[in-house]
C-alpha cells in the first residue's frame, strides 16, 4: 500500500527509487528525504498521443511526477481523501478528483457514450462530468478527493445501486452505468422531488459515494 | 418499519420495506432496490400546512421516499444526529431537518424574538409523535441537559434543536460598549429553563446578534 492515512484530509505516501508516482500539481504539503517534483507536461502517462487524447477529452489536469526516496504528504483544498487499492481492476474517476496515484497504474480515457448510447452522452451533460472519464488500471493505490467523507457501496448482479449524479465519486470493477430518469409531469411543472436523474450502476464492483451533493 | 442507521457521521442509511419516510428534498445520495421520490407540497401537511408555511417563511421542501431497499441520505457534508421521540415534541429549524418517520407529525410554531436574533425568522418547525428523526448540524452536535435549577444559556447562532418542556427567553447584554462597536460578539443569548435536551453545534450561523 502506497498511501497511509494521516487524517481524513491528509495522506502520506512512501516514495522509493524506481517507482514514480503522479500527483495533482501543488498537492504536496510536506516531504521528508530526497524527493523531486517535476511537472508532467503530457499530464500523466503515455506519450504525446495520450496527451492529445486527454486534451481533446477535456480530462487533462496538471499533474506532476514525484520521484526519489522519502515520504510525501498530500492534501488539497481541505477535501476529504479516500484511498482505493486496485488489484488488477479498473477505477473510473473524474480527472479533477484525482489527488495522487501510483505510477504502476495504466492511465487512460474512456468515452462515456460507449456505455448506454445516447443516454451515456446525456449522462455527461446532466452530471457536468463531460463525455469522457479517466480510467486507472493495474495494481497500485489511488487517492481520490471528495467533499465530505466517502462511503463504499457494493454492486452485485441483480442488485443495482442508484446514485445521485452530484454525489457520485468513482466506481471500480465490471460495472455498467447508465442514466436513469424519473421525469414525470411534476418535474415539468417545477414541482419535482429533486431526484429526477439518477445513475444506475449494475454488474459487479464497488461504487464510491460522497456525503454531499457539491462538486469539488 | 423504517430503520435508521448512521453509515458514518455524515451519511444516514434508511432501510425501507414498503413503507415511506419524509426527507428533505434532494438529500438522497444513493439507493438500492426500488424507490420512488415524490415531492410533498407544503411539507406534507395539506393545504393548511402549505399556507402556514408560506406565511411563516418556514418553507420546507420535503419529498416522500417510498419503496423496498436501502436509501442513503446526506446534505452538504453536515453531521447527522438521530433523535428518538416517544410522544414528546422536537423543535428544530426546517433547514436542519433531514428525515422523519411517517408516524411523526410536523408543524410550525411561533418563537418570538429569539428567532429573529438567530437569523431564523420568527417561526420554527415542530416534530411530534413517536418515532425517529434525523437532524443536521454544522459540525458534531453536543446534547446538553436542562433540569429545573440548572438552566442553560446558548448562543443563538449555535442552537440547533431542543426537546422536552423548556421555556426559552432571549436575553441581551447590550451596553454602551456595544453601541460604539466594541461589543464582545455575545450580546444575545437564549436562556432555556425547565426539563429537556438542547442540541448545540460547534459553529455559529451568521446572526444579527453575532455582529454586536
Amino acid at each position: 500500500m502506497a498511501f497511509t492515512r494521516v487524517n481524513s484530509k491528509l495522506v502520506e505516501a512512501r516514495v522509493v527509487p524506481g517507482r514514480r508516482m503522479f500527483s495533482q500539481r501543488g498537492a504536496m504539503l510536506a516531504y521528508r528525504g530526497a524527493v523531486t517534483f517535476t511537472p508532467s507536461i503530457t499530464g500523466g502517462q503515455g506519450g504525446v498521443m495520450s496527451m492529445i487524447g486527454r486534451r481533446v477529452a477535456n480530462e487533462a489536469t496538471p499533474l506532476m511526477i514525484v520521484e526519489g526516496d522519502g515520504l510525501v504528504m498530500f492534501g488539497h483544498g481541505g477535501h476529504h481523501i479516500h484511498t482505493v487499492d486496485l488489484t488488477g481492476e479498473t477505477l473510473y474517476v473524474e480527472a479533477d478528483r484525482l489527488l495522487a496515484f501510483d505510477g504502476s497504474l495504466a492511465q487512460g480515457t474512456m468515452f462515456m457514450g460507449s456505455q448506454g448510447g445516447v443516454m451515456g452522452v446525456m449522462r455527461g451533460q446532466v452530471t457536468g462530468q463531460g463525455l469522457f472519464t479517466t480510467t486507472l488500471q493495474g495494481k497500485g493505490s489511488v487517492a481520490v478527493m471528495a467533499h465530505g467523507g466517502v462511503f463504499e457501496l457494493p454492486v452485485t448482479p441483480g442488485r443495482p445501486v442508484h446514485v445521485d449524479p452530484q454525489a457520485y465519486v468513482a466506481h471500480r470493477g465490471e460495472v455498467r452505468n447508465k442514466l436513469a430518469t424519473a421525469v414525470g409531469w411534476r418535474e415539468m411543472v417545477g414541482r419535482g422531488s429533486g431526484e429526477a436523474f439518477q445513475l444506475e450502476l449494475s454488474g459487479q464492483g464497488t461504487v464510491y459515494v460522497q456525503a454531499s451533493e457539491e462538486k469539488l | 418499519m423504517a430503520t435508521f442507521r448512521l453509515q458514518s457521521t455524515r451519511v444516514l442509511a434508511v432501510d425501507l420495506a414498503g413503507d415511506a419516510v419524509k426527507a428533505k428534498k434532494g438529500a438522497m445520495v444513493a439507493y438500492d432496490g426500488e424507490m420512488t421520490f415524490k415531492k410533498m407540497t407544503g411539507g406534507g401537511e395539506g393545504l393548511r400546512g402549505l399556507v402556514t408555511r408560506r406565511i411563516t417563511g418556514e418553507a420546507m421542501e420535503v419529498m416522500e421516499v417510498k419503496g423496498h431497499g436501502t436509501c442513503w441520505f446526506a446534505d452538504r457534508a453536515t453531521e447527522i444526529n438521530l433523535v428518538r421521540l416517544t410522544g414528546d415534541k422536537l423543535h428544530v429549524e426546517a433547514g436542519n431537518l433531514l428525515v422523519t418517520e411517517p408516524s411523526l407529525r410536523t408543524g410550525t410554531t411561533f418563537t418570538g424574538l429569539r428567532g429573529a436574533s438567530q437569523g431564523n425568522g420568527l417561526f420554527t418547525t415542530t416534530v411530534e409523535g413517536t418515532g425517529q428523526a434525523a437532524i443536521m448540524s454544522d459540525g458534531p452536535a453536543i446534547v446538553l441537559r436542562v433540569t429545573p435549577g440548572t438552566p442553560l444559556v446558548v448562543d443563538p447562532g449555535a442552537y440547533v434543536a431542543h426537546t422536552g418542556r423548556l421555556t426559552q427567553q432571549l436575553r441581551s447584554s447590550v451596553g454602551l460598549r456595544t453601541l460604539i462597536g466594541e461589543g464582545s460578539g455575545e450580546s444575545f443569548q437564549v436562556h432555556f429553563e425547565g426539563e429537556g435536551l438542547v442540541y448545540v453545534q460547534p459553529s455559529e450561523r451568521n446572526t444579527i446578534g453575532g455582529q454586536m
